[in-house]
């Protein structure tokens, strides 16, 4: 006990004489640390008058020799938001873990079951018993000094007792000791190898295309090799071909296929699940062998929908990322766009997904990881051969020439998509198209000639494949399931070597204390981009190089009044991340113009941690489009935008000048277009076009040429939800949404607010728009188009969110209160134009 | 591992403010290099240096933040001052116009740092006596009517430059003697011993982490 005693005593001296340290406890494990960081702490149970506080405390010793060894990481005040409990771990009965909870936060303990960390636990427990009357704010006042005293640790800088979630830099000055830290994780990824050592684990991983039917058994896919795999990848497309799924996302299929999978993985092995992902009905699990699970950290996942405005998701791309031991691997699962033809499209899915995918925290993009396995239905097919030609090649069980007019393999050869990913050698037949229950390749009119269509694919080091295969047996859907086993090196962290290499690097730093500044130099500090135009996006690079001895860990920060660390029009990547010593870093400007904007101009603060911060100023000019102009100023610019002079534009925008069309100009040749030339075409707004199309829509509208413009159909129809979607105000204004939404089950009520509170122009255009919409309707038994389908996507639209979300999450009361204007006549509502 | 790996007992933040070309970051290379550097780009960003001194025994960390003089970046570096214990003021006595600018310079160091900040005005460039255009006694009367201290020095010859870090220094440290200074209250600007970095907390991440797994059929 006299040990403790004298913890207490040195924890007691990092505190004011009115704070008493009540309970301690040293070496408590900080658990789902990331990487090999010391995750050792002390917690201190800290009482100031009626109140306590838990102080998580890192120390340079354990036990703590003095005060100057610790530093104060976490402050949680022990208010309501305050709990905390103890949770034993299987098979080990030497610890327990000792959770705490506040509000969103949820800090776990390994903690050695002894009088020590029961004393403590009870301490926590009475303490938090003793409520006083009330917790007012202003009894947690003493914890307010601990803010800014340790500036260096940012969590103690966000407002006490509201831990947000992400942490919020800004322009300030930011502690320094960060080099410290640099320089020894830098110093410890130099030394890895001396304390790691390659561990191979055996990868699954599957691919199939469902076509929306229910599930059967997987046995014969999923465990159809001896040896059970350590991980599995499973991923599908088509799970769900509801319209349910593809508005909403929404499907009961998703539980009922990740139930088919657990039932059917290897039975000589138990596995968890480490993250499920789907979106509509791409779905990807990755489960791992439970032996191995405690080893996984830092799970991620996202998902990227390509489809019409990244909006309407039945195509695009899920992902999983971990890191298993110290080696991170990401699994990405696909279904590129449909269409023999269309590998274009294919190419800039791909691409979309890559540069989409953001695992939030970890600013990490897909290629960042050690290991990538891409798996999917790519979709590529088999061009320059006859179908004919392909089955006879087939049935000599000649795929060599099939291979060589695979558009994948010939895609890939010219560098357009997953250039650098390697793939097995394919010795299975297509496994695309199937009749259904059968083995025989499509024999329905279409005779669609067979294909490659499901892959996968792999980048990083260590990783040999050794199967790739397809199923035939597995026979419900149009597509047969593909699979490759991996046998991959992971690198496995020794901890005690680990201790060891920590140790020593510590001690050199100590002798190299403050000598060490991070140093960078930019090769420009102006980034200024050319005529910027709607749907153009234009990049500039800068390069960042470390000219000091030092790991440079950078990253943009947030000045003290912006809400992020760059306008919405700029995309920085990366935004943060690290170089070492003689090295050099790219970083990408990207604009993209979404907004009526003049000109752009902004000063960035790209910030070294541990060091200086460097202004770069972003500026550029910009070209107008009819895409993000207001309605009230293209009804009343008497010419196309882009050939008025600047005072008639400025006539234009004032409200006072005449309206000169009753409906915008641009806007009436789009839906003309359509109303010529698209009304009998099948997902017509369904498919997303190439946005070089886009482009030469913009200029034909914006310069407001004579000639007809000929592009593909889908690429107008895009066009025209584009210019909904982007008008400097929504159609509907957003003071109105709620009243929508509310009036939505009723028809003479939606009615009212279109006549009543929607300014004349407005409702001329929402008018117009829907007889357009009912146009199309009449015409859906060629062109397959549905009311609930087009009173989703337009009803989000029109009434679209003031912060722009590339999530398929339709809104229902939207698409309801469109719904009645499209299966109503409102002719009577439209206000005849006085003069056009 | 040994525990006396930090050598000095307080932290001090400063700032250098002053308009473009006064020689704010010649005056803290002179300080932390002892050298002068004939041509120097203009800081675009905020500079960071450091240097350990001693006062009255102490030693004392000083953490020097040189931010841009250029008036397109001013509303950004208003955001460094914050959390000063000195700012070190400059113009250059060579160029009237820049000495004209103390008295904004002066406000913004007033309203964005705590009344305890010591400011130090630094007349630069005093090695240029034939180009004078601000005499030493108006500015030191402007220095006594804002209850500022005062010297003129030249960051190429090193005159007084380590009188000015020092001196402010000094009064920082009687401050805190003195007990004016609250050193446990915000934004003084100066630390009681330096804390380790913060290491990898908890994060949205991990929770999400626990999500998944929580959230799984399995
Ligand atoms: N003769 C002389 N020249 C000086 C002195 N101090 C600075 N200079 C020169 O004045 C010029 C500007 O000095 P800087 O230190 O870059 O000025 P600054 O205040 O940091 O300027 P910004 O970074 O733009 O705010 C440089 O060419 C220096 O060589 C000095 O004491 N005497
Ligand atoms: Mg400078």
């Amino acid at each position: 006990m006299l040990g403790d005693q004298n913890e207490l005593n040195v924890v007691q001296s990092k505190f004011s004489s009115n704070e008493l340290v009540v309970a301690v406890h040293t070496n408590a494990l900080l658990l789902e640390q990331e990487g090999w960081v010391d995750n050792r702490r002390i917690l201190a149970l800290v009482k100031h008058e009626f109140s306590f506080a838990l102080f998580v405390i890192l120390s340079v010793n354990i036990p703590p020799v003095s005060f100057s060894d610790l530093t104060i990481e976490r402050i949680i005040p022990l208010d309501e938001c305050f709990l905390c409990d103890t949770e034993p771990i299987p098979q080990d009965y030497q610890n327990i873990i000792f959770n705490i909870y506040y509000k969103t936060l949820i800090l776990p303990f390994k903690v050695e079951i002894s009088t020590e960390s029961s004393n403590f636990a009870s301490e926590v427990i009475t303490a938090k018993e003793v409520k006083p009357v009330e917790y007012k704010d202003c009894i947690f006042a003493w914890l307010d000094k601990y803010k800014d005293l340790d500036k260096i640790v940012m969590d103690l800088n966000e407002k006490l007792g509201d831990f947000p979630l992400t942490r919020q830099k800004n322009g300030q000055g930011q502690g320094i000791s960060g080099n410290r830290e640099s320089f020894l994780k830098y110093q410890l990824t130099l030394k890895e190898p001396e304390f790691t050592h390659q561990q191979e684990f055996t990868i699954f991983i599957g691919t199939w295309n469902v076509n929306g039917q229910p599930p059967t058994a997987l046995r014969k896919w999923l465990s159809c090799d001896e040896e059970p795999p350590d991980i599995y990848a499973v991923g599908f497309q088509e799970l769900d071909l509801r319209k349910e799924a593809f508005l909403w996302n929404e499907t009961t299929r998703e539980e009922e296929w990740q139930k088919a999978v657990m039932e059917a993985v290897h039975p000589n092995a138990k596995y968890r699940c480490v993250a499920l992902v789907r979106l509509v009905g791409i779905q990807l699990v990755v489960l791992i062998n439970s032996k191995h699970y405690q080893h996984v950290k830092n799970v991620a996942i996202d998902t990227v929908g390509t489809g019409i405005l990244g909006k309407m998701g039945n195509k695009g791309g899920v992902s999983v990322r971990f890191e298993l031991h110290n080696t991170s691997l990401c699994f990405v699962n696909s279904h590129l766009a449909a269409h023999v033809e269309e590998y274009e499209r294919r190419n800039q899915d791909y691409h979309d997904i890559n540069l989409r995918t953001n695992f939030r925290r970890h600013p990490l993009a897909i290629r960042d990881h050690d290991q990538v396995y891409w798996l999917g239905d790519l979709n590529y097919r088999i061009t320059d051969l006859t179908t004919d030609q392909v089955k006879y090649y087939l049935s000599k069980s000649n795929l060599e020439p099939v291979l060589l007019a695979d558009q994948l393999n010939q895609q890939r050869i010219l560098c357009r998509v997953l250039q650098d990913y390697q793939e097995g050698d394919i010795t299975f037949i297509p496994t695309y198209k199937y009749d259904l229950n059968s083995d025989i390749f499509d024999t329905s009119e279409k005779a669609r000639a067979p294909a490659w269509t499901d892959r996968i694919l792999w980048r990083g080091k260590g990783i040999y494949q050794s199967a790739y295969r397809s199923h035939m047996e597995m026979r419900i859907s149009d597509h047969k399931p593909v699979s490759a086993l991996f046998k991959s090196q992971i690198s496995v962290i020794d901890q005690a070597k680990y201790r060891k290499v920590h140790e020593e690097v510590l001690k050199r730093m100590d002798k190299l204390e403050n000598e060490f500044l991070p140093q960078v130099t930019i090769d420009s500090t102006e980034v200024t981009f050319e005529l910027v135009k709607f749907r153009e996006a234009q990049y500039k690079d800068i390069i960042i190089a470390n000219t000091g001895q030092v790991l440079a860990e950078f990253e943009f920060i947030r000045k003290p009044n912006d809400t992020s660390y760059c306008k919405e029009w700029l995309r920085i990547t990366p935004y943060i991340g690290c170089i070492k010593p003689g090295e050099k870093c790219d970083i990408r400007f990207e604009v993209n113009l979404e907004q009526p904007l003049e000109e752009l101009y902004d000063i960035l603060v790209l910030h070294l941690s541990g060091g200086k911060d460097m202004f770069i100023t972003v500026s550029g000019k910009c070209q107008r489009s009819c895409f993000t102009t207001s309605i009230s100023t293209l009804c009343r610019a008497p010419i196309p935008l882009l050939n008025l002079n600047p005072d008639q534009l400025q006539h234009a925008e004032t409200q006072q000048s005449p309206v000169l069309y009753s409906v915008p100009r641009e806007l009436w040749l789009l839906v003309d277009h359509l109303y010529r030339y698209g009304l009998k075409t099948k997902e017509l707004f369904e498919l997303n076009a190439l946005n070089e199309d886009i482009v030469r829509i913009r200029d034909w509208l914006d310069w407001g040429s004579l000639d007809p413009i000929s592009v593909p159909i889908h690429a107008v129809a895009e066009a025209l939800l584009l210019f909904l979607s982007y008008t400097k105000d929504p159609i509907i204004p957003y003071h109105l949404h709620d009243a929508c939404i509310a009036a939505s089950s009723n028809y003479q009520s939606c009615k009212q607010i279109i006549v009543q509170k929607l300014p004349d122009l407005e409702r001329n255009v929402f008018l117009y728009l829907c007889m357009f919409l009912q146009e199309l309707l009449k015409h859906s038994n060629e062109n397959g188009s549905d009311v609930k389908t087009l009173a989703t996507l337009f009803g989000d639209i029109l009434l679209r969110d003031p912060v722009r979300n590339s999530r398929p999450q339709a809104n229902r009361g939207k698409a309801s209160f469109l719904y009645h204007f499209l299966v109503n006549d409102q002719s009577c509502l439209l206000i005849v134009p006085n003069n056009k | 591992m040994s525990t006396g790996q930090y050598n000095y007992s307080y932290i001090f933040k400063y700032i250098i403010i002053g308009d473009m070309g006064v020689g704010k970051s010649c005056l803290l290379h002179q300080f932390t290099e002892k050298k002068f550097m004939a041509d120097c780009p203009h800081t675009i960003g905020v500079e960071f240096g450091t240097r350990i001194i001693e006062v009255a025994g102490q030693k004392i960390k000083l953490q020097i933040w040189d931010t841009a003089g250029q008036e397109r970046f001013r509303a950004v570096t208003r955001s460094y001052y914050r959390g000063a214990a000195g700012a070190l003021m400059v113009y250059d006595i060579t160029r009237r116009s820049t000495y004209n600018h103390l008295s904004s310079w002066l406000t913004d160091t007033r309203t964005l740092t705590n009344p305890s900040t010591v400011i130090f005005l630094i007349g630069n460039k005093c090695d240029l006596e034939a180009q004078r255009d601000v005499t030493y006694e108006e500015a030191k009367q402007f220095a006594d009517e804002n209850g500022l201290m005062f010297v003129e020095a030249s960051a190429k010859t090193g005159q007084n430059v380590e009188e000015a870090f020092l001196e402010t220094a000094r009064k920082i440290y009687q401050s805190i003697q003195d007990g004016r200074l609250d050193l446990n209250a915000a934004e003084s600007g100066v630390q009681h011993k330096p804390s380790q970095p913060g290491r990898n907390t908890l994060n949205n991440d991990q929770q999400q982490n626990r999500y998944n797994k929580d959230n799984c059929a399995c």
